[in-house]
């Protein structure tokens, strides 16, 4: 404990920050105060606009400080191919990574009744909704690879199929730059499952 | 006291995150029964257990530590993971719940242990029946029926088998009063805490449901092989379960519930098995 009750209490708020144990918080505590005061009332700024103006994309559900997202509204997307993630770093991963042109859903979770997560948590009545409109034509399932990622897929592919929606899972199996024998037999079996013709 | 425990046979039933690279795992264990866990550094991208601590995954693992939750040391994979496809995986997580909602932290049942396993496997050969063929995720409507059929009848005998190994086994085979052997051509009326009684008028009290003696033997007997001796089986096993989850309802059951109306919406209002 220091000397100054704000100090313990900043030390105390910045423990919110994932993987922040108690000595880094002070680092980061001292830090800002012996070192970047302007850039602490920046933080503390920017912290406070964003939680403050950082709502959910009414179409996408991602977060998004405007009523639709950058993806969903604008023109050079695809809006017939629908990508469906668990979370928001999902859609960063994807945008990055691959040359992926239509839209996304997030789900912000995933199906996981142990945990009392249902249909509805997920938003899937409002994904029911949107692919019965009829803009869509195939929905890409691109859940994480778990026993609730599938299942949270399985459910979404039933809900397509009921909109007479074509839906698709994205590939699973042998990593880009991997060698076969270090790759987990689950892996593996699904690389071999999912094997196409060259 | 510090306690380990080597290359025990387990199953994980649930598994939750907990800070930001380890998991917390509810873990069935064949000797300890279930046991709280903590994977640390499970989740980090590089991690080599990631795919491995997974429900529905035949697992050895390694632990010690002391009081209520132990630090998993090591796992390995012992069999290839039991794939339940399609709907069955519902039923993989109801199951999972129930173990968690009837069965104490650490209070071992041995005989259990393959209960839980038999039960994975009968559902897992069901799923690589119906979901045969590399490509083909959706079974035909025949294969759906004789599906529904077999994954409920396992469903309803993993409830039995689950119920008596925790101590709550259901009388079956005898009246409850007279102690004479139930017969097959009677109708019963089941008290919960007692079993099945033929006195007059018990039927129409609160509380207590008919049922015919045919379904009560098939019931005790492990068959279930009529539609009506599981209808009557899901019936009795529903009351049954519900006075042990103390009106706490079943997520997985209502999952599922939600999951039928929507697939009933696609093929038309005919799906009669749920």
């Amino acid at each position: 404990m220091s000397s100054s009750l704000l100090i313990d209490r900043l030390v105390e708020a910045l423990r919110c920050l994932p993987g922040v144990g108690p000595k880094s918080a002070q680092r980061m505590a001292f830090h800002v105060l012996e070192r970047d005061r302007e850039g602490a009332r920046r933080l503390a700024e920017m912290l406070l606009l964003a939680v403050e103006k950082v709502g959910h994309c009414t179409l996408c559900r991602t977060l998004s400080e405007t009523e639709l997202c950058k993806v969903c509204s604008s023109e050079h997307r695809n809006r017939a191919l629908l990508c469906v993630v668990e979370t928001p770093a999902d859609v960063e991963a994807i945008e990055q990574a691959a040359s992926y042109s239509g839209l996304y859903f997030v789900l912000m979770g995933r199906l996981s009744p142990l945990d009392g997560i249902g249909a509805n948590e997920i938003g899937l009545d409002a994904l029911g909704d949107r692919l019965d409109k009829g803009e869509v034509k195939e929905v890409i399932l691109a859940t994480n690879s778990t026993v609730e990622g599938e299942a949270t897929a399985h459910y979404i592919a039933e809900i397509a199929r009921s909109c007479g929606v074509k839906t698709t899972r994205i590939a699973q199996g042998v990593p880009l730059g991997g060698e076969l024998e270090y790759v987990d037999g689950g892996t593996l079996a699904h690389a071999l499952v999912g094997r196409r013709e060259l | 006291m510090t306690k380990r425990v080597s290359l025990q046979p387990c199953y994980v039933l649930h598994r939750r995150s907990y800070r930001d690279t380890s998991a917390l795992l509810d873990v069935w264990s064949a000797e300890f029964g279930r046991v709280g866990l903590v994977a640390r550094g499970v989740r980090r991208p590089r991690s080599r257990l990631q795919g491995l601590i997974q429900p529905f995954q035949p697992l050895l693992l390694s632990w010690s530590g002391r009081g209520e939750l132990y630090t998993l040391a090591k796992a390995e994979a012992c069999g290839s993971v039991f794939r339940l496809d399609g709907d069955l995986v519902f039923s993989g997580f109801y199951i999972n719940e129930l173990m968690i909602r009837l069965v104490h932290r650490e209070d071992p049942h041995p005989g259990l242990y393959s209960v839980y396993e038999n039960t994975l496997r009968a559902l897992a050969v069901l799923s690589s029946t119906a979901y045969a063929g590399a490509q083909s995720r959706e079974p035909s409507i025949m294969a759906l029926d004789g599906l529904a059929f077999a994954e409920q009848r396992a469903l309803r005998l993993f409830e039995k088998r689950l119920l008596e190994h925790i101590g709550y086994g259901l009388m079956l085979d005898r009246d409850a009063e007279k102690g004479a052997p139930v017969e097959k051509d009677r109708n019963y009326g089941y008290i919960l805490d007692r079993g099945p009684v033929t006195q007059h008028g018990v039927a129409l009290q609160p509380g207590v449901s008919v049922i015919s003696g045919r379904s009560l033997l098939s019931l005790a007997r492990e068959e279930l092989n009529t539609e009506e001796s599981l209808r009557d089986a899901k019936h009795l096993m529903r009351i049954a379960l519900d006075t042990h989850l103390g009106g706490k309802p079943l997520q997985s059951r209502r999952l599922l519930i939600t999951f039928k109306k929507q697939s009933r919406r696609f093929i038309g209002g005919d799906v009669g098995h749920h």
